[in-house]
């Protein structure tokens, strides 16, 4: 099980989101070089999604 | 929780050639998704975006565009094959979004003035939505000879297709709804 975080509040409406994915991600500007995961070659990004709007957003797994 | 907001699903029109046909087949599969109960479409013509070329990815996101993807529960890409793929400023513009794609159906029209309607560029296509994010479904549709399925007018010349777009519209709704449940609902570490 993934260790837990603290939820993401929805910048649209205020409601908790739902972590539903996890997406390795090129990084592509120097900031990003320190978020890499070496063991997986790439930046994680947390995808949640927000079950009262539909509003998406994302933040580093680290 | 599960949001009862009737599902969005644009198509999105993947070429800015003058005179593409493709116009007419993402025209007529917009009014076969406009017939849905509980389904909400606009068609997106990729020549009308400000897409800038010289940089990419999202440092060219445009805010509406980024909108109406965060919004979509499921995507029709129509796209002509040119040259055995897709338009290159098709890609140009998916490639501008990301976290606005995850866990969200797509389904691929391809088009094509030859017999094969689009299919090779359809195979090339597969690789890239899993990139996105997107969960392709196991139907399409293929405006082979392109020329006989419309008229110039962009006129359905071969009622086919009003069944083919049926079965592919209904397996893109079933995986939107599905796959609208799971971001609702289902947490990764659950």
């Amino acid at each position: 099980m993934a260790m837990q975080k603290n939820k993401m509040i929805c910048p649209k409406c205020g409601a908790e989101m739902n972590h539903h994915a996890d997406k390795l991600v090129d990084p592509v500007r120097p900031e990003d070089m320190k978020h890499v995961n070496p063991a997986l070659s790439g930046v994680v990004e947390e995808m949640h999604y927000c079950p009262r709007c539909g509003a998406v957003a994302s933040r580093h797994a680290d | 929780m599960t949001n009862n907001r009737p599902l969005s699903i644009p198509v999105i029109l993947g070429t800015t050639r003058k005179g593409r046909m493709s116009e007419h087949a993402a025209r007529f599969i917009t009014r076969q998704i406009e017939k849905r109960d509980g389904v909400k479409t606009e068609l997106i013509d990729i020549s009308k975006l400000p897409m800038p070329v010289d940089d990419a990815g999202d440092g060219i996101k445009d805010p509406a565009f980024s909108e109406k993807m965060v919004m979509a529960d499921a995507l029709v890409i129509v796209t002509p094959e040119y040259n055995h793929s897709f338009p290159g400023l098709l890609k140009h513009v998916l490639d501008s979004c990301l976290k606005e794609y995850i866990h969200k159906a797509a389904g691929i029209v391809g088009v094509s003035a030859g017999p094969f309607g689009g299919v090779r560029a359809i195979q090339d296509f597969l690789p890239v939505m899993r990139e996105l994010g997107l969960v392709n479904i196991f139907w399409d549709v293929n405006f082979g000879s392109v020329s006989k399925v419309f008229d110039e007018s962009g006129k359905l010349l071969d009622e086919a297709f009003v069944s083919r777009a049926d079965k592919f519209l209904n397996e893109l709704i079933w995986m939107a709804k599905t796959l609208r449940y799971g971001r609702d609902n289902i947490a990764l570490d659950s």
